[in-house]
């Protein structure tokens, strides 16, 4: 049982200020993402959480108690890092066993607990094998490996899997979820991607710039972004924004109005996600215009479509197999229940506030 | 040329270039190394005619003792010097290591004996061991009412005295390439050990030392290789520089450097080169063997 709990955290490195205030609540057994682009912080506050760092300023709780001075091996945790750091002069088991070698665990119960986490993690084979002799995969399951024979209560996973191939990528992630729904114990998992994000969260922590943009589950993020920045990180491909009035509750675009939901008027930014543009006669009547194909990306199911319409592009997620041909003008729709409209000065999202 | 392939054009100008310090080498270097093996069976006094005696040379050797004691000191220093220098060094570097501010100037400082010339250093040693008022350590013993050591006077401290600037004066080398090993090991190894719970002696006996050994093997060979070399400081701290006080500092290059220079006795000189050149091949495949069986 362990929860994680960070309590206005801050941290500085000299005169750079990386972590700018931070509050947070994990469950226990949740499994969270941090995500954010290069330099959001999202490592150092995992680090913070793992000891690696001290915080400036605030508290870090777990299992409800401050553990701020705590050092690592007493938090109850355990890390899996971006390089493995797997012994290169170790056998397999030796590095599992490292761990517990430092708690003066008896030699019979190391081996007897490798061997059940070598045995979940499809590793028995290789015990006797050293990291040299393995391939990528190997190496993360092993570090995956070093962390379970400790059974801590809290994983912390630092961008574990940017160092695999792409289709690998997705095998291990599907084996960490399985993983976690396994051995039930709270996750914490840093990334840069925003479908691994997606895939794994319990709920999701957007940083940028060393502050939470917004917390919440997949869903939450991808369907009600709090501002123009969470809602242009999440989804692939990205959102297509756009700048456009709002008249008495009404979009005003250069080639078509919509209805917003949102009363008032001023300067707005609309976001619309490539797969809320429709096509053909799937177009709703009322919402229809002409635009160009510019460009046309076959993926098998689907086609990625670069459409220009009254001096803008955008791009179109089109379903099924038959694609049009670029250089040909189609009837495309925007779904205005799906349209995002941020505020043009502070980017937040504004409530809609009647159906539309 | 043009009608050569290209890799063979290639080639030709690659020995075009190797022509010259291959030549070079081979005049200068190679051919009076393999001299040295037939003027060890000769006797030359460097200008009359070089005459053949077998292995007279040997056998003059066997039945010196002056030569056992030469021996014996060469492997003295070796096997005192070895040791020390290395842990010396590899205590201050893993130190230095941990050390964020001066760091720098610290390692610079370690260093600079490296670049100093032997013969200066070997006679501010020299002088730091005179007898009081005029030595350095003498002056300090008196200061605290410890006894006066004779230092290189005495049969028994002289060698350990010239042994002690050696040492140091290899150190920065020796720091810098322990310094260069340490950062070499990646700090999330340090960090997944501090989670892990591991304490500094774990550390340094599972990680430290196993990641370091390509450097201590390196440094064993180059140190080794040193010290049986080992001349200047003799010549240049003992009186006349003939290696005493009764030949106890003496080393097996200034016995070579007194039989071909001092002596005109090329025959002895080479025959004692062919020991050396055998203590050290030997020593050589011995440390290389160990680094192949490095797992």
């Amino acid at each position: 049982m362990a929860s994680v709990g960070l309590r206005a955290i801050r941290k500085d490195f000299g005169r750079t200020q990386v972590i700018k205030g931070i509050d947070l609540d994990i469950a226990d057994q949740e499994f969270v993402v941090f995500v954010g682009p290069s330099g959001c912080g999202k490592s150092t506050l995992l680090r913070l959480i793992a000891g690696l760092e001290d915080a400036t300023s605030g508290d870090i709780l777990i299992d409800g108690r401050v553990v701020n001075n705590v050092p690592p091996k007493d938090r109850n945790i355990a890390m899996v890092f971006q390089n493995y750091a797997l012994y290169p002069h170790m056998t397999v088991a030796r590095n599992m066993g490292f761990g517990l070698r430092a708690a003066r665990l008896p030699a019979a119960e190391i081996d007897q607990r490798v061997t059940a986490a070598a045995r979940m993690l499809g590793l028995e084979n290789l015990l006797h094998r050293r990291p040299g002799e393995l391939s990528g995969g190997q190496r993360q399951r092993v570090a995956m490996g070093r962390a379970i024979v400790r059974d801590p209560q809290v994983f912390l996973f630092d961008e574990p899997l940017s160092n695999l191939d792409a289709q690998l990528r997705n095998q291990v992630r599907t084996e960490i979820k399985k993983l976690h729904q396994d051995v039930r114990r709270t996750a914490i998992y840093v990334t840069h991607d925003q479908v691994e994000a997606m895939t794994l969260a319990d709920r999701i922590v957007l940083l940028r710039d060393g502050r939470v943009e917004q917390v919440g589950t997949p869903t939450d993020l991808f369907e009600r972004p709090a501002n123009r920045f969470v809602a242009g990180f999440i989804g692939s491909p990205a959102m297509n924004f756009l700048s456009a009035t709002l008249e008495n509750g009404e979009i005003v675009l250069p080639w078509m109005r919509l209805p917003a939901g949102i009363a008032g008027s001023g300067a707005v930014e609309i976001g619309i996600r490539p797969e809320d543009l429709l096509a053909g006669d799937a177009a709703p009547e009322p919402y229809r215009f002409e635009a160009l194909v510019r460009v046309v990306e076959p993926m098998g199911s689907e086609a990625l479509l670069v459409i220009a319409v009254g001096g803008h592009e955008f791009q179109v997620r089109l379903m099924g197999r038959i694609h049009p041909i670029a250089g040909t003008r189609m009837l495309f729709a925007i779904n205005p229940a799906e349209l995002h409209v941020f505020d043009a000065a502070t980017g937040q999202s504004m409530p809609v506030v009647q159906a539309r | 040329m043009s009608g050569l392939t290209i890799a063979r054009r290639q080639a030709v100008w690659a020995w075009i270039f190797l022509a010259l310090p291959l030549a070079y080498f081979s005049l200068v270097r190679f051919w009076p190394a393999l001299d040295a093996f037939s003027l060890s069976l000769s006797k030359w006094n460097l200008v009359g005619p070089r005459r053949y005696v077998g292995l007279a040379n040997y056998e003059r050797m066997a039945a010196d003792p002056v030569f056992w004691q030469v021996l014996a000191n060469t492997f003295e220093y070796l096997l005192l010097g070895l040791p020390v220098s290395l842990a010396l060094s590899f205590l201050v570097a893993y130190h230095l290591d941990r050390v964020q501010t001066g760091h720098g100037l610290l390692r610079a400082l370690y260093f600079l004996p490296h670049l100093t010339t032997a013969t200066a250093l070997a006679w501010v040693w020299r002088w730091f061991y005179q007898p009081a008022p005029v030595g350095l350590f003498n002056n300090w013993l008196s200061v605290f009412g410890i006894a006066q050591q004779p230092f290189l006077r005495s049969t028994f401290q002289a060698l350990p005295a010239i042994l002690v600037p050696a040492i140091w004066a290899a150190l920065g080398f020796q720091i810098v390439i322990f310094l260069a090993g340490l950062k070499a090991i990646p700090r999330s190894y340090y960090e997944a050990a501090e989670i892990d719970g591991a304490g500094s002696p774990q550390i340094l006996r599972e990680i430290t030392l196993p990641l370091l050994l390509p450097s201590f093997v390196f440094l064993l060979i180059t140190t080794s290789i040193g010290l049986l070399r080992i001349f200047d400081l003799v010549y240049n701290m003992t009186a006349g520089g003939d290696g005493g006080p009764l030949n106890a500092t003496k080393p097996l290059v200034l016995s070579i450097y007194q039989s071909a220079f001092a002596r005109m006795d090329m025959g002895y000189a080479s025959a004692q080169t062919v020991v050396l050149f055998v203590i050290l091949l030997l020593l050589s495949l011995l440390q290389m063997r160990l680094l192949r069986a490095r797992p």
